[in-house]
């Protein structure tokens, strides 16, 4: 692993912040971190002391919440991070605008879509829906649609090679 | 332009008014309608109409994908200025023809309209490319936000199918409008190449 | 954090970040209607006589609900959007979104097919750097540029529409590899465009890149700083220009990219002539890689075996590809079955227009055209 690399992780790791090694050929991004919202903006910071750029920011509709994903590289060498965090039971997430200002609009847009507060923003109107779709909140999923969370995670490799043997026998 | 409150530019609704209207059952007609001239009278009206055939000002108003095969179409290859419309002008009070090229959704609706009624009259419009037909490929079932075709707001001439359509198509499109206006299809000078009916 | 303002949520209360409330401002609109082509951006700009005091992009006129459409269309029916998101590089987005579902579901492309990927990505490239040149060049006022730039583009396209029949929002790509091949015709036709092209640099160099007027109207003018970019995450040329050599091609190589042996040109002040000149150089570099693929092309087949019924197993995955405009991310839920639970398309011109807000307080307005106009923006791919 790169050097800068491992700084990151132990940056990461002195926050007590859990990181998880993945195969970057099966997922596409090196490392995963599942959050509470309250780590979130410590998070931030110590990516942005780490010289990481924020990708983007999403949402995710699961059950029981909401989840918002946040995708963090680098610059200068290959280094991926997948950061996944619950909102809270009242629909809120401390938003890291002011660390990260890329992170304005796209919390604005997540606002748009899925309707989630983020406490702090110095500007949450709509940014791309009209202003009478204000309530629209038109990426969440019907009753009927709704995955559990556990249920669009990957299955770890001995069972998915199970479910493919049971498939093809 | 009247008092501006700070951060508050008063853009009336079109799209709220529009729904009601279409929910309502009337026609989406918002815009306002030409009367035509007051003095009518048939030779002059022929020699106008074959001017205003030929030299078709359009407005830039490329929204998406088919403003690149309408940048096309003013470009080099296949070069509209050799029928007339040597400048695309962006204003609209300088222009008399607007190619609606891509698609209209909700916000950009009262835009539409604001800029046809600034229009001055005799005024037409070309529906270029399926979104501005019929909503094209985004006319889905779960359909929020596109306005399925443009002529739900403003009254079309010509309709040029594609996704997007070729700068031949678009270019083919200005010939029936000027088949239109002036009652025969490109008429000076070019020769018919056929007696096949020219529709 | 201090002074948390109250989230404000009526659109009509959009307010600039600005707290002064000075009686010589007034607001101007730019847009979305406006002569310049990068498609339906609004800008809301409070001016203090020429000068710019607060830019406020505001944006949603090109929202055509993409991501909603990839939760309701099978993932082969969504192809034909992922060419219309950017219709300027349109095989790109294609490739992304191929390659994501061959990542998910572990399956081998033909080398064949990954060379006429690249070989038709990179042309893609070069008629996007084209456009945006002309483009640029119109809305500075200049008039010439632009038809050659187009004239150039004609070339490709035409090579373009041979093998994959469209001019402009391909969709060409399929999973497992291409959907038609390419002949000798093809590699004759890219050969010859190839050289006429290295020939036309004398004519840009001439008009434009030595064009005293487009310097003093491009030089120093919006500056981003490399913590500037990192704080706003901008990619691509944009960022290229202000120093830091960040090409995915590079960094997390995709595809068949590591044969080929290319440069990242990257400028030094991060302002608009630099930005410029990267893209210029780019269009060279994309050359490069193009006649050592058409060099390296092996034969065999242009389509994998693939599966009729694809299932997605479950699970999520992410693809980066370079995009024309900057890094191209495509993340994907699956629940399994054929229908994604959610497909984030993460864009390149996103994040490179959300910086116009610091970029260009206090700028002369013609200064924020020439800016706007060097970060290479399309808003449809904004509003997805």
């Amino acid at each position: 692993m790169h050097p800068a690399t491992e700084k990151l992780i132990s940056a990461l790791q002195d926050s007590s912040i859990q990181v998880e090694a993945c195969d970057y050929q099966e997922r596409g991004y090196h490392f995963e971190i599942n959050l509470k919202a309250d780590k979130l903006r410590s998070l931030a910071e110590c990516m942005l002391a780490q010289e990481m750029f924020l990708v983007f920011v999403g949402g995710l509709h699961v059950k029981p919440a909401i989840e918002i994903i946040y995708q963090f590289a680098s610059f200068e060498r290959a280094c991926r991070l997948f950061v996944r965090v619950p909102v809270d039971a009242d629909g809120a997430m401390p938003t890291i605008s002011d660390i990260y200002q890329g992170a304005n609009w796209h919390e604005r847009e997540t606002r748009d879509f899925y309707g989630v507060n983020f406490t702090g923003h110095p500007n949450l109107v709509p940014l791309i829906l009209a202003e009478e779709d204000i309530d629209l909140k038109p990426l969440l999923k019907k009753a009927e649609n709704l995955l559990e969370s556990a249920a669009v995670r990957r299955v770890k490799v001995e069972e998915h090679s199970e479910e493919e043997k049971a498939e093809q026998s | 332009m009247g008092d501006q409150e700070r951060g508050k530019l008063n853009v009336h609704s079109y799209s709220a008014e529009l729904q009601a209207r279409l929910e309502k059952g009337e026609p989406g007609d918002l815009v306002v309608h030409d009367p035509g001239p007051l003095f009518k009278h048939k030779l002059a009206d022929d020699i106008f109409n074959l001017c205003r055939a030929n030299s078709l000002w359009p407005m830039t108003f490329g929204l998406a994908c088919c403003a690149i095969e309408m940048m096309s179409l003013g470009m080099a290859r296949f070069d509209i200025s050799r029928f007339g419309s040597e400048v695309f002008r962006p204003s609209p009070r300088q222009s008399d023809l607007m190619i609606v090229a891509g698609t209209v959704n909700k916000k950009m609706a009262s835009a539409v309209m604001t800029l046809y009624d600034q229009m001055p009259s005799p005024k037409w419009v070309i529906a270029m490319g399926n979104c501005a037909i019929s909503g094209g490929p985004f006319a889905v079932e779960e359909n929020y936000n596109v306005i399925e075709g443009v002529d739900k707001l403003i009254p079309v001439d010509v309709y040029v199918p594609g996704c997007p359509p070729r700068p031949e198509g678009l270019l083919e499109g200005i010939l029936k409008l000027q088949e239109k206006i002036s009652g025969v299809r490109h008429p000076f000078p070019q020769r018919k190449i056929s007696d096949a009916p020219s529709y | 954090m201090e002074n948390l303002a109250e989230n404000k949520v009526a659109y009509a209360d959009l307010e600039p970040a600005t707290d002064t409330h000075n009686d010589n401002h007034f607001y101007l609109n730019m847009g979305p209607q406006h002569p310049s082509t990068h498609g339906v951006l609004r800008v809301l700009l409070e001016m203090d006589g020429e000068y710019v005091v607060d830019p406020q992009p505001v944006l949603g006129y090109g929202h055509r609900m993409q991501e909603k459409m990839a939760e309701h269309k099978n993932w082969m029916a969504f192809m034909p959007n992922t060419g219309r998101m950017d219709y300027a590089a349109a095989l790109q987005y294609n490739h992304g979104y191929v390659a994501l579902f061959e990542r998910l579901c572990g399956i081998e492309v033909p080398s064949r097919a990954e060379y006429i990927r690249v070989i038709t990505s990179e042309l893609n490239r070069i008629v996007s750097h084209h456009l945006w040149i002309g483009a640029m060049l119109l809305d500075m006022g200049a008039f010439t540029p632009i038809l050659y730039t187009f004239d150039d583009r004609e070339q490709v396209l035409d090579i373009l529409e041979d093998v994959t029949g469209s001019r402009l929002t391909y969709c060409y790509f399929r999973v497992g590899g291409v959907c038609k091949d390419i002949d000798d015709k093809f590699v004759e036709k890219t050969r010859a465009f190839i050289k006429r092209q290295r020939e036309r640099f004398a004519i840009y160099n001439d008009l434009v890149t030595n064009n005293i007027i487009f310097i003093k109207r491009t030089e120093g003018v919006g500056v981003i700083s490399p913590d500037m970019a990192r704080r706003y995450g901008v990619t691509g040329p944009v960022l290229r220009g202000s120093g830091i050599a960040y090409d995915v091609r590079k960094n997390e190589p995709y595809s068949v990219y590591p044969n080929f042996d290319f440069e990242i040109p990257v400028g030094q002040n991060g302002d608009s002539y630099d930005r410029y000149n990267v893209r210029l150089l780019e269009i060279e570099q994309s050359l490069r890689i193009i006649e050592q693929a058409l060099d390296q092309l092996p034969d065999g087949p242009f389509l994998g075996k693939v599966p009729k019924k694809l299932k997605m197993p479950t699970g999520d995955c992410s693809f980066t590809v370079e995009a024309a405009r900057g890094e191209l991310t495509y993340y994907l839920v699956s629940g399994g079955g054929d229908i994604p639970y959610r497909l984030k398309i993460r864009v390149p011109s996103y994040s490179n227009l959300s910086v116009l807000s610091e970029l260009c307080q206090g700028m002369l307005l013609s200064d924020l055209v020439a800016a706007m106009g060097s970060l290479d923006l399309v808003i449809p791919e904004i509003d997805r």
